[in-house]
């Protein structure tokens, strides 16, 4: 059984036809790239697959390790194993990054019917996992994401990611915004974190990301549907040729 | 004038002036009738209000007068002398307080008590000084004046805390003259919890000398009608004002908050953040004043007024002003009224927390924020604790 599986996806965003019929199955310990031009329905996919309910899916269906996607709501999708790192990581000012960290595992353990780490345990994980994505301690101390710079923020993405352990991690055009040391920073965390039973569906605008985190498969997405599949050396060929031959005139 | 006759003079233009009328500019949106029609008494009992205090230093006032019973004050730390207000005379009170304010007529006229505190030169004071005012007599009035004087290089920290009964309609009118001398540090707060039923006004005017820091936290949580008029004045080159503040409101309270910082010299900071969390049909006024004289250059002010409004029911009005006429000038301000922010509440839910702990979450992080400068420990946690409990109430 795949870990997920995304058949005939249709969505809409405020009455929009976004997604037309989506067909994509990822399974653990591989990681599936999905790229394509702006508009074409990438960030839309990853919102669906998370639960914004500001993105509305109309028909399809997806199974996320067994269980029904229609029927967990974005919380709980996220206690079962489906981290979203975003593309724009929301700054909340008044809530240190280690408390909303601590929320965020214990709300996960709480759901598995685990006991509730208390503070020593939280920072002996945080040790842990600061020798997976290096973080600074001043950026666990300040206030989510708030006054951090575009790389600082995506490299907490990533530590969230290595803290809260998915089972599917989908990364929503993390390279956008990125110089190529803050890139290669957030590579090298993902890279830390594959592993055989993890997942992890890479969305990205450009090939750069791709040297870094080498995908195990790549997909073409134009106009909301995936035009094309293949292995990794389909996306050097995008790099070359570019999204025109399959976006028409509607292409960049 | 001396003062006693200074006071005279207050009470005689308090009567013929009266209170004002949301005619004046100054009080369009606060009608203040409530007050201004009812007879207060000047009615005195015991209090049997509780009260925590937060350290060694607790200075309290029983339904408007000092109470050396409940009050402990004794082995001060040299250099520091904290009285009653009628006991001990400063030729600087009453030449602070903005005497255009009608309010603060009515204290310099009939005020009975207040805390007196006055520091020596280069004097460091660990312990807070708590003043605590306890009122529970049913339609009395208590105008309590205080006076303040921080000496050159000392630090003190001051909270002003305000307990009502939740069952009495009173009418508390207080005035706060501080001195800032210059490299003083004066950490101030004040938390108002009065009663439901009751009116709270109060002016607290700064005076910063240079290289001095004035700091003020308002919490407000009580009252039916009230009002904070906050006025820092920046005498002194290099002088800091730090007026934060919060409140929380809910059903039918009205809370008014009028900011006057004045520019005077050159090269002063002044940060107002002020941030309001309103429920049910309540409403709150925000009008922020900065002002930079013409000689006030390389002046950076900040000032912003945030609001968040738990239901379709509150109103806020909030009036950022700038009136600049130096060029060397850096100041910004910013309001803003909203909602809890969706795509931060979807950010959490993505993160496994639900939307319920999601909404109390970034409730409490609203309000957290002004608390980020809160230096004081114990006052920090005070508010954290009432601020939590409010927050409970409300959405329960």
């Amino acid at each position: 059984m795949a870990l997920l599986d995304i058949k005939n996806l249709h969505a809409n965003v405020a009455g929009n036809k976004i997604l037309k019929g989506i067909n994509l199955s990822i399974n653990a310990g591989e990681v599936h790239a999905i790229m394509g031009p702006n508009g074409s329905g990438k960030s839309t996919l990853s919102n669906v697959l998370a639960g914004n309910e500001v993105y509305e899916k109309t028909e399809g269906e997806l199974l996320f390790d067994g269980q029904n996607l229609d029927d967990l709501a974005a919380h709980e999708r996220a206690c079962a194993g489906l981290f979203l790192a975003f593309q724009y990581p929301v700054e909340i000012p008044g809530i240190s990054n280690m408390y909303f960290l601590k929320a965020a595992v214990n709300a996960g353990r709480k759901h598995r019917g685990e006991e509730q780490l208390d503070a020593m345990d939280f920072l002996d994980l945080i040790e842990d996992k600061k020798k997976v994505v290096q973080i600074r301690n001043d950026l666990l101390e300040r206030a989510v994401n708030s006054g951090f710079s575009g790389g600082e923020k995506k490299r907490n993405e990533i530590f969230q990611m290595a803290m809260l352990e998915p089972k599917l991690g989908i990364l929503d055009e993390t390279d956008s915004g990125l110089d190529i040391d803050a890139l290669r920073v957030v590579a090298d965390g993902v890279n830390a974190l594959r592993s055989p039973d993890r997942g992890f569906l890479v969305i990205t605008h450009y090939q750069r990301l791709l040297d870094y985190i080498v995908p195990d498969f790549v997909h073409v997405m134009v106009h909301g549907q995936i035009v094309k599949s293949g292995g990794k050396e389909l996306a050097l060929e995008l790099e070359n040729d570019g999204y025109a031959s399959w976006a028409g005139e509607e292409g960049p | 004038m001396d003062f006693n006759q200074q006071r005279e003079q207050a009470a005689a233009d308090f009567k013929e002036r009266g209170f004002p009328t949301t005619k004046e500019e100054l009080w369009r949106f606060t009608n203040v009738s409530p007050v201004a029609d009812k007879e207060f008494s000047d009615e005195w009992k015991a209090s049997n209000l509780d009260y925590q205090p937060l350290g060694k230093i607790c200075v309290v006032f029983e339904n408007g007068k000092l109470s050396l019973e409940k009050s402990s004050f004794d082995n001060l730390p040299q250099g520091v002398c904290i009285g009653s207000i009628m006991d001990l005379v400063d030729p600087r009170i009453g030449t602070l307080a903005d005497t255009q304010s009608a309010f603060v007529a009515a204290n310099t006229g009939y005020f009975s008590d207040g805390a007196f505190i006055e520091v020596a030169d280069d004097v460091e004071v660990d312990e807070p000084i708590h003043l605590v005012y306890l009122a529970d007599v049913d339609g009395a009035a208590f105008h309590t004046r205080n006076f303040v004087s921080c000496g050159k290089n000392s630090k003190i920290t001051v909270v002003e805390e305000y307990i009502g009964s939740e069952e009495s309609t009173y009418w508390t009118n207080s005035v706060t003259e501080v001195f800032v001398a210059d490299g003083g540090d004066v950490d101030h707060y004040k938390i108002q919890l009065e009663g439901k039923a009751s009116y709270h006004f109060q002016t607290l005017e700064g005076h910063v000398g240079a290289d001095a820091v004035f700091s003020n936290h308002t919490v407000t949580l009580g009252s039916v009608l009230g009002r904070n008029d906050i006025r820092g004045k920046l005498m002194g080159e290099g002088g800091l004002a730090i007026c934060n503040g919060l409140y929380l409101l809910n059903e039918k309270q009205h809370f008014d908050t009028h900011m006057f910082m004045d520019h005077a010299v050159p090269k002063c900071n002044s940060h107002e953040l002020y941030k309001g969390i309103l429920d049910d049909k309540s409403r709150a006024v925000f009008c922020g004043r900065i002002l930079v004289q013409k000689d006030a250059q390389v002046t950076d002010a900040i000032q912003s007024n945030k609001n968040l409004l738990l239901k379709r029911g509150p109103k806020v009005h909030s009036m950022p002003q700038l009136e600049i006429y130096a060029d060397d000038v850096k100041c910004t301000h910013g309001a803003t009224i909203g909602e809890l922010d969706e795509v931060a509440l979807f950010y959490l839910q993505t993160r496994g927390i639900d939307p319920v702990a999601g909404h109390a979450m970034l409730t409490f992080a609203f309000a957290n924020e002004v608390l980020d400068e809160v230096k004081n420990k114990a006052v920090k946690s005070k508010i954290e604790r009432l601020v939590n409990a409010w927050l409970e109430r409300v959405t329960a």
